[in-house]
């Protein structure tokens, strides 16, 4: 069914750069159309007494729809679609017509090409438009500020800091019964359970020691850090007093001397059957052997790896340690250390540099390999947020920034995504919590326009919706029958293409609008 | 019917795959007039539907064009694209259809040769396969 | 205070912190030598084909794009901080414009470099994908300047963009907060001229190998533009070198080189492709993933071996010299073409306008801002204070930002 009033505006800066199609007869074929009330052929779209002169036409001839034939819709000045509002015209009732880069541009030596292309895509534009209807927005309140921050590591404190100077009401969960000084509240031994609600009304389910709470939020920072403590592995295994490598540091500046020789391995499971490890704490580990050496000259100390992965500045350190004679040891997997299991204080390696059996009396044995955190699975349920294969939480695709989530508001941190040195974890976590805070300071989340509807007659509730959909927006409603959550759908259309039934359109962008454009456009002779 | 022009339709998603039709514009580069852009949010929004009508209203070659899977803009929209393009390629067969005559590609919004190469391909194969002509009354 | 703050580079850090100062209502103004936004991220390809491989280029190039639509950021092309005085509460920067002598009805058809009769060109487009989208002309080498006449690109330009009256700007801004983001430079491979990079065509840098697959979506062989059949990929050149002064490890490069490594075998999976690398730095990737990749490619080796020389080999062929994981060989294998990833050097932390601000410069270069500099409002971001790949630079970035923003609010 077509109907409206339209609008065609022709933008000479855009069509005409270079000259290449024939202006007079867009717009002839422009007031020949059906339903087409004005037409307007400008010489510079942006131009504000341009904007002026479209818009007052607008309003005079009550225009309720446009076609704006110029270039891609992101260039053309907002002033545009400010007028055309203040005019009645909804922004979703303006189709923009990028001729400047679809047709004039690519086809500079197809002239004729050109014109017929304009002229069909003008045919199209009009017939797409006279379908459309205007998209309706709403907005919600977010109902606190919190901005909660899982983890109170070095990611999660920079987190929690950074969001507290942005104005944001600070919660930070922490599993154990650290206690640190942090900006806002702080509660220990809490985990978070399960998480309800929408972007920006969040219901986190947290068990505070025995109790289980509710807590409310805008946005959740989440920093829960690496499996620093979950090594397994043949080594671990054979050689009891072996530690994690964060406890040699902390013993060291404890002021303890570590028994020699100290023997740093890169991880418990050098073949990786039983161990997945993500990445190595090499600069901390080369740290610490310079500080034991600094320490303690006479300890002797040897650093097995695979890969010695000293990123960066790091590499510095490294030619430290080695100028301070602690013995770096390359292997792999034709001859890995292997803990003598009749004699627990003998380590074997094949040296690949000397080509040797090099055999090792362990003092003390750290590891400096960093799992995936055990937690991690949980929280990625809860939060309803990806994973990594390597068992780390994801972000999303670098297109929609680093640290964040597919789910808005919610951001990752520090080595929960990927290891990494604190001083990257710290600045990862500044990011990370400087972003969640403003978006909780937004104080409202806009939804709607152009989402997915579910005509309830036709859905046969095959759930392959639900299955697909990024952002768990479809859901099995009352009627046994999908309904979209608008508050999560960012309309994307993947339902709707999926959907075996056809019960699902996306606004603006439904099968018979698409079908409407290819046939026009197919119609045409170019 | 003879030495008529190729019609070739690209489904475009709206950010890198319409980014990277715009660089390439932006930079110069040329491709076939003859390819009809057809803009949807997401290539996961593309139905098998879509293709396949696009076939019974004159297309010789239709492609889909969408972000680098794990980057796309909606998570995970160019995989489903790419799933219902290699479904109408079991399709086509079916019916006795080149399967080359549908493509999904991926570009970023930086590869200003990403579009116009999807673009030429299929021109190519629409050339070399010949005029689809499904017939019909929808033409 | 002012409502400005003053970015100093428009690389992936730069642009990163315009944008998130600019999402927080704080105007920016963004000051770039260069004729485009971009920085070294212009010049790198999207590594991937068809799955994204995580390189941050399309991050930094769409950052640039989006930058020039936002009516909240003033930037400035081909310009210059010339100097920073302190002012009461912030500073009085003074920025010098070349003139571009190209307008904006430029449409980046390149028909004025056809034109153009200067060997080795007077007219350039954009470099790689950087923005806007808009040539320009270096004045020193157009005829038009040096001879008095030559209106060769003018007369070819199909929108008249071409525009000899330009001339150059000089505006002053008051802001509040500087941040300095002036990022790196490759490591010239010629430095290590045993590798055979200016002697034989054949033999690239990385940088170079990706300013090709982002222009063509394919890597040639520079003597004769046939796609090559064996490739050998050369680690840690000029990096982790101290004879070359850049002894640290530049972070990104074994990442950047596996993921070209990947896309040119996705391209062609007959090709074959040799690693040689020191250590395996795949940042952010387990250490096994390429390897465990690489074993399932036939025609991919990894060779834990730093090569001592490229020579010519017989039939227009490239020999490595290297010694073998096991050093008690020395052999020579021929490729028809050699990739040396080259890793990078801070760039501007000694220049004038870093000392006037108090922003020093450690032994190799990079960039030192404290705490106390930032609490008198000189920020440093993105690689010019230490290595990073453009992810850690875009991350870091907005963690600066937060805190120049934290600075205004007082709260820092």
């Amino acid at each position: 069914m077509s109907s409206g009033r339209i609008q065609v505006v022709i933008c000479r800066c855009c069509t005409e750069s270079p000259k290449l199609l024939d202006i007079a007869k867009l717009e002839a074929a422009a007031n020949d159309a059906e339903l087409v009330m004005s037409v307007k052929v400008v010489d510079e779209i942006c131009d504000g007494k341009a904007v002026v002169d479209v818009a007052r036409e607008a309003a005079e001839k009550e225009i309720d729809r446009a076609v704006v034939l110029a270039c891609h819709k992101r260039d053309v000045s907002p002033a545009l679609l400010k007028a055309y509002r203040r005019a009645g015209i909804d922004r979703s009732m303006v189709e923009f017509v990028n001729v400047r880069e679809e047709v004039v541009l690519p086809h500079v030596d197809d002239p004729e090409g050109a014109q017929k292309k304009a002229e069909t895509k003008l045919k199209a534009a009009l017939g797409r438009v006279t379908m459309l209807v205007p998209l309706l927005t709403e907005t919600e309140e977010m109902r606190t500020k919190n901005v909660v921050i899982i983890g109170a590591g070095v990611a999660g404190m920079a987190a929690a800091e950074a969001a507290a100077r942005a104005g944001a009401h600070t919660v930070i969960i922490e599993k154990s019964s650290r206690s640190v000084k942090a900006p806002g509240i702080l509660m220990s031994n809490t985990r978070l359970v399960a998480t309800k609600g929408t972007p920006g009304n969040y219901e986190l389910t947290i068990m505070a020691g025995e109790k289980t709470e509710e807590l409310e939020c805008a946005a959740v920072v989440v920093a829960t850090g690496g499996g620093w403590n979950s090594l397994k592995g043949p080594l671990a295994k054979a050689s009891k007093d072996a530690v994690p490598l964060y406890k040699l540091s902390e013993m060291l500046q404890a002021g303890h001397a570590p028994k020699g020789p100290v023997v740093i391995v890169d991880t418990p499971d050098p073949t990786g059957k039983s161990l997945k490890v993500m990445d190595f704490a090499w600069d901390e580990a080369l740290m610490t052997a310079i500080d034991v050496k600094k320490k303690h000259p006479q300890t002797e100390v040897f650093m097995l790896f695979q890969e010695m992965r000293a990123f960066g500045l790091s590499e510095i350190t490294y030619k430290e340690a080695a100028e301070l004679g602690i013995r770096f040891v390359r292997y792999d997997r034709t001859g890995v250390p292997k803990v003598d299991p009749k004699d627990p204080t003998k380590m074997t390696v094949t040296d690949l540099a000397q080509g040797e059996l090099l055999s090792v009396r362990l003092g003390t044995l750290a590891f400096a390999a960093i799992p995936a955190n055990p937690d991690n699975r949980d929280i990625a349920d809860a939060l309803r947020i990806p994973m990594t294969a390597e068992g780390g939480l994801r972000r999303g695709g670098i297109q929609r920034w680093p640290v964040a989530t597919p789910r808005p508001g919610i951001f990752v941190c520090g080595s929960a995504v990927f290891p990494k040195s604190a001083d990257a974890a710290r600045a990862e976590g500044e990011a990370a919590g400087s972003m969640a805070a403003a978006y909780a300071s937004k104080g409202t989340v806009e939804y709607g326009g152009s989402v997915a509807q579910v005509a309830q007659e036709k859905c046969s509730a095959c759930l392959t919706c639900i299955r697909t959909c990024p952002y768990e927006a479809p859901y099995i409603g009352t009627a046994n029958k999908v309904e979209i959550r608008r508050q999560l759908c960012q309309g994307c259309g993947i339902c709707a293409g999926i959907c075996p039934s056809k019960a699902i359109e996306l606004l603006h962008y439904t099968d018979d609008q698409i079908q409407q454009e290819t046939r026009t456009m197919l119609g045409g002779d170019f | 019917m003879t030495d008529r022009r190729p019609k070739v339709v690209g489904f475009c998603c709206e950010r890198h795959g319409m980014d990277a039709a715009v660089l390439a514009a932006r930079s110069g580069r040329q491709y076939d007039a003859s390819v009809r852009v057809i803009q949807v949010p997401c290539s996961g929004r593309v139905d098998g539907l879509h293709i396949l009508k696009a076939f019974e209203d004159g297309a010789d070659a239709v492609f889909v064009i969408g972000c680098l899977e794990k980057n796309c803009y909606y998570d995970t929209g160019s995989i489903e694209g790419r799933k219902r393009v290699e479904y109408v390629k079991g399709m086509l067969a079916e019916l006795g259809i080149e399967k080359e005559r549908v493509e999904m590609f991926n570009a970023a919004s930086t590869n200003a040769w990403a579009f116009p190469e999807a673009a030429s391909k299929m021109v190519e194969v629409a050339k070399r396969l010949g005029p689809l002509d499904m017939g019909g009354d929808t033409r | 205070m002012t409502n400005q703050v003053l970015v100093v580079g428009g690389g992936p850090a730069g642009l990163t912190v315009a944008k998130t100062l600019v999402d927080r209502d704080i105007q920016v103004v963004l000051v770039e030598r260069t004729e485009s936004l971009g920085g070294m991220a212009r010049e790198l390809t999207c590594k991937g084909l068809t799955e994204c491989r995580n390189c941050g280029v399309c991050f930094a190039m769409d950052r640039a794009g989006e930058l020039l639509r936002e009516p909240g950021a003033e930037v400035f092309l081909l310009s210059e901080v010339v100097s920073a005085q302190r002012t009461g509460d912030g500073y009085k920067v003074k920025v010098k414009s070349s003139p571009r002598y190209v307008t904006d009805d430029c449409t980046g058809c390149g028909k004025c470099v056809e034109a153009c009769p200067v060997d080795g060109k007077a007219v350039f487009a954009p470099t790689g994908s950087g923005q806007p989208r808009i040539h320009w002309i270096d004045r020193t080498k157009c005829l038009h300047f040096k001879k008095g006449k030559c209106d060769a690109c003018a007369s070819a330009c199909p929108t008249k963009a071409i525009d000899f009256d330009d001339r150059a700007k000089s505006v002053t801004r008051d802001v509040s907060e500087i941040v300095y983001a002036t990022g790196i430079r490759a490591v010239d491979a010629c430095e290590v001229s045993r590798l055979g990079c200016g002697t034989f065509a054949d033999v690239v840098s990385s940088v170079d190998a990706e300013r090709i697959l982002n222009e063509k979506g394919r890597l040639v062989r520079p003597s004769d533009g046939r796609p090559p059949k064996r490739v050998a990929v050369l680690q840690c050149v000029g990096s982790r070198s101290v004879k070359n002064g850049v002894e640290y490890c530049s972070k990104f490069c074994c990442k950047y080189a596996t993921k070209i490594s990947q896309m040119m075998i996705d391209t062609d999976p007959e090709l074959n492709l040799d690693f040689y690398f020191m250590d395996l730095r795949t940042l952010y990737e387990p250490q096994d993933e390429f390897k465990a990749w690489a074993k399932g490619k036939k025609t991919v080796r990894l060779l834990r071996s730093m090569p001592a020389a490229v020579s010519q080999g017989p039939d227009g062929t490239l020999l490595v010299r290297a010694a073998t994981e096991t050093d008690t060989e020395v052999q020579e294998t021929a490729y028809d073409l050699v990739i040396l990833s080259v890793g990078m050097r801070p760039h501007g932390a000694k220049d004038a306008l870093a000392g006037q601000l108090g922003i020093g410069a450690d032994s190799f270069g990079f960039a030192v801002a404290d705490r106390e500099l930032e609490k008198a409002g000189v920020f440093v971001a993105g690689a010019v204070s230490e290595p990073m790949d453009i992810e850690e630079a875009a991350v870091r970035a907005v963690a600066t930002g937060s805190r120049v923003s934290g600075r205004r609010r007082g709260t820092q």
